[in-house]
């Protein structure tokens, strides 16, 4: 049975990489595999959404199969399934299993991933969502896909260049062909670059390498995705049966990642337990059997006591004045650009789970992960970084793969109508109006239908003393969206002549601009 | 290894890197083929360019290069022909932003008629190329023809010199050099700062960025890249043209289908023609007057001989 699960750990994190570099525009409007799937299993999300809105996506339904599996079976999920889970079993492979026998030992410090569920649970139900950054699945899909996929992308595009450039044509003409398969069904289309894609991939590799203290620390102290399953797997049915021909030599303690005292007779921690069969396996008695049976009290209890759970609990709620003492919220920072189809600022972050999954399906590279820019409570979250890539007008990406509903699925005309910030003119850097020359490369890119920028024109004196028309740009508020395209495009190409803030957005009508006669 | 089939490797090493850095200059066969070409069509006293006008894109181009003497006259066995269409902006072909994808698959079709050996497609677009090459259905059609449709790939823009009067060293797409015949097969449609673009204008798609920058001397660079890149022959689309919020544009309110296509060698002259499509001459366009004062083509119609053909 290990052997089997270790296939099934493959087979799912294979699917999981494969759709991950499928997360991009594939020729068609819409995304066309079910991309984020692992994502809709996590039966937080569902919790969250039903706390923030009290509604559900129905995809969402679909985490109704890790919750009956938990309920009828255990943690299998962490066990079988999970993404980071593997890749902690894969790092355990890398750093060597030098265990002690008291790391497969239950210990009271294992409860401290119930406090974070806690907290978050309770956070939750006030209105605040902590879970995005704490959440299994999407801490693995975001920093990999803007960190340590990025930076994959980084050196494989570096060396298959460097033999393009350098190496004789018979080799590059071979290096080009693997080159070609790899940008096709591996590479994204463009090398991706993301602010705090070295803080966000550092992130996943430190707590890979904490496996160096304690084998799966993550899922053993922090985990709340895996806390939730352990709570939930208090009366399934699988139990770890142990027979008289044990003679407790505690192998199979060594071999357990995540300290479910798999040895001690009546001491097994069902909770605990991701059913890994790492200790069938490892017993050279055939003492350790894993059968069906019907749930015991003892086995599934979690030392959280009452007055520990009103301490997170407490917690939980304390954090939510604590963040929101911010004025990220009453004053948002102007550059807060936020993608089409985000609701309003307060829903946003209420739903919102730090997938990145919106950042790496965006076309342009322009979604860039936020640090401050939405306070404490908005980290990670999407915002458009005109500089670095604008909003493609007729793109609606973002809003079909996001998970939660933070970001809407708009249908495409309903998106090029939909306002996420305002361009502005800095005339003193403005090629016609600082220095007359002629440029309106903004003008030329605008993709309104009736475009949002305009030019007046003006005779002017030439530096050869002949007169020339001189174009000048100006924007018309009422029919810019805010796509950034005009900032991405702009020549002056550090501090930009043209760049947009979000005021005007539509998600929140009480920032628009200019008072105008109702029509 | 010791230190002595170290130093051999290393010297190896650099040695072969610098002999690969001498590996192919770049070419400019298209050149002398458009020179003669010219020149050619003096001596056979050919239109320099005719314009074809006709519910079938198919059926005028072939018209139009009927009355040219042929498309052989320009396409060569065995030859490697770009086929340069404007694929620039994320928009449906009825919104004549792009080139009309019908024209450039009997464009390409044609090329493998006259024993092209390959033809490629490509155009390094403004908006997302992705969404570009699919959306304006150029991709497809081109592909269905059998050409080679690739994105324009960075690595492959070369620092060219391209001596003008503007434009000094500046990188250019490397496949828009090394081939036989270039062909410009431009969609005409209305732009903020010069006016209109039509074939001239459509070079600035195989050149690298900043490529913005060309704005602030619009009318000398657009000459220097119409000196530097000189078709074998231009196709200027007409099918659908642009009148306003060019060159993106995006409601059809904006567009006149005319159904025509002015075929030929003298890009300035074709482009003076086209200007008089949106109601201008082609001294309005200052781009075209520099044009021609440099030499590159005639911008006074009353000095070429063209010949317009209805086709039904």
């Amino acid at each position: 049975m290990a052997n089997l699960r270790r296939v099934s750990q493959v087979i799912f994190i294979l699917a999981f990489f494969f759709l991950l570099t499928r997360t991009q525009y594939s020729g068609k409007d819409e995304i066309s595999y079910p991309v984020k799937i692992f994502l809709d299993l996590d039966p937080l999300f569902s919790g969250l959404l039903l706390l923030s809105s009290y509604s559900i996506k129905p995809i969402l339904l679909l985490s109704l199969i890790t919750v009956g599996v938990s309920l009828l079976f255990g943690r299998f999920f962490c066990g079988w399934f999970c993404p980071l889970g593997t890749l902690h079993n894969a790092a355990g492979e890398v750093t060597g299993k030098v265990r002690k026998t008291e790391h497969g030992l239950y210990s009271r410090s294992l409860k401290w991933k119930y406090v974070i569920l806690v907290a978050v649970v309770f956070s939750g139900i006030f209105s605040m969502s902590l879970l995005g950054v704490l959440d299994p699945l999407s801490l693995t899909v975001r920093s990999l896909s803007v960190g340590i996929g990025p930076a994959f992308e980084f050196l494989t595009r570096g060396i298959f260049d460097s033999v393009y450039a350098h190496a004789p044509r018979a080799i590059w003409r071979v290096s080009e062909a693997i080159y070609g398969v790899l940008r096709q069904y591996v590479l994204a289309f463009n090398q991706p670059h993301f602010l705090q894609a070295t803080l966000l991939g550092t992130l996943l590799i430190g707590l890979l390498a904490l496996n160096l203290t304690r084998s799966r620390f993550w899922c053993r102290y922090i985990c709340p995705l895996g806390a939730l399953l352990g709570v939930l797997s208090k009366a399934s049915l699988v139990r770890l049966r142990l027979s008289d021909a044990c003679d407790e030599c505690g192998k199979c303690a060594r071999a357990c990642p995540t300290g479910a005292s798999p040895g001690i007779k009546d001491e097994w921690r069902k909770a605990e337990c991701i059913f890994c069969w790492n200790c069938v396996e490892t017993c050279s008695k055939g003492a350790a059997s894993f059968g069906f049976a019907s749930p015991r009290r003892e086995e599934g209890r979690i030392d959280l006591s009452r007055r520990a759970f009103l301490w997170s609990a407490g917690a939980g709620l304390l954090t939510i004045p604590l963040l929101r003492i911010s004025p990220s919220l009453t004053k948002p920072h102007p550059r807060l650009i936020r993608p089409p189809g985000a609701l309003s600022e307060k829903e946003f972050l209420r739903r919102c789970v730090k997938c990145s999954e919106c950042m790496k399906v965006c076309l342009t590279n322009g979604l860039q992960p936020t640090l401050l820019e939405a306070g404490v409570e908005g980290v990670w979250s999407p915002m458009l970084v005109p500089r670095v890539g604008y909003c493609e007008y007729s793109c609606t990406l973002c809003g079909q793969i996001c998970p939660t509903g933070a970001i809407k699925s708009l249908p495409v005309e309903e998106k090029r109508n939909t306002v996420i910030g305002l361009a502005f003119i800095d005339k003193n850097r403005c090629l016609p109006h600082a220095f007359n020359v002629n440029c309106i490369v903004c003008e030329e890119h605008c993709p309104t239908p009736r475009k949002a920028i305009i030019f007046e024109e003006a005779r002017k004196a030439g530096s050869d003393g002949k007169e020339f028309t001189l174009k000048l740009p100006r924007v018309i508020p009422e029919l810019c969206i805010g796509c950034g395209i005009c900032e991405y495009k702009c020549p002056v190409s550090d501090e930009p002549a043209i760049y947009v803030t979000n005021i005007n957005e539509s998600r929140s009508p009480e920032r628009s601009l200019l008072l105008s006669p109702k029509k | 290894m010791d230190r002595r089939d170290f130093l051999r490797l290393a010297g190896a090493g650099i040695a072969g890197a610098f002999l690969t850095q001498l590996r192919t200059p770049l070419t400019s066969a298209t050149t002398l083929a458009s020179t003669s070409s010219l020149a050619r069509a003096k001596e056979a006293s050919h239109p320099t360019f005719v314009v074809a006008h006709g519910p079938a894109v198919a059926r005028n181009l072939r018209s139009a290069l009927d009355a040219l003497g042929g498309i052989s006259r320009f396409v060569s066995k065995g030859d490697i022909v770009v086929v340069k269409p404007n694929i620039g902006w994320d928009r449906v072909p009825e919104q004549a932003a792009n080139t009309n994808p019908d024209l450039v698959y009997s464009m390409v079709e044609m090329c493998y008629q006259a024993g092209a050996k390959k033809v490629k497609v490509f155009d390094k677009s403004c908006d997302d190329p992705r969404r570009c090459y699919v959306r304006s259905g150029i991709a497809d059609s081109a592909r269905k023809a059998g050409a080679e449709v690739k994105f324009v790939d960075d690595r492959n823009l070369k620092q060219v010199d391209m001596k003008g009067a503007v434009l000094g060293k500046w990188p250019v797409y490397s496949e828009a050099l090394d081939c036989d015949k270039i062909i410009n097969v431009p969609v005409a449609k209305h732009h903020g700062l010069s006016r209109l673009t039509m074939s001239i204008k459509n070079w600035m798609g195989v050149i690298g960025d900043p490529r913005g920058k060309l704005h602030q001397q619009m009318d000398l660079s657009l000459s220097d890249l119409a000196r530097f890149f000189k078709p074998t022959l231009t196709v200027l689309d007409a099918t659908r043209i642009l009148l306003a919020n060019g060159p993106e544009g995006g409601s059809l309110k904006d567009v006149r289908t005319l159904n025509t296509l002015v075929v030929g060698m003298d890009q300035v002259a074709i482009d003076s023609y086209g200007a008089t499509l949106f109601g201008l001459k082609g001294t309005d366009l200052s781009y075209l007057v520099a044009a021609a004062k440099s030499r590159i083509g005639q911008v006074d119609l009353k000095k070429v001989r063209f010949t317009s053909i209805e086709v039904t």
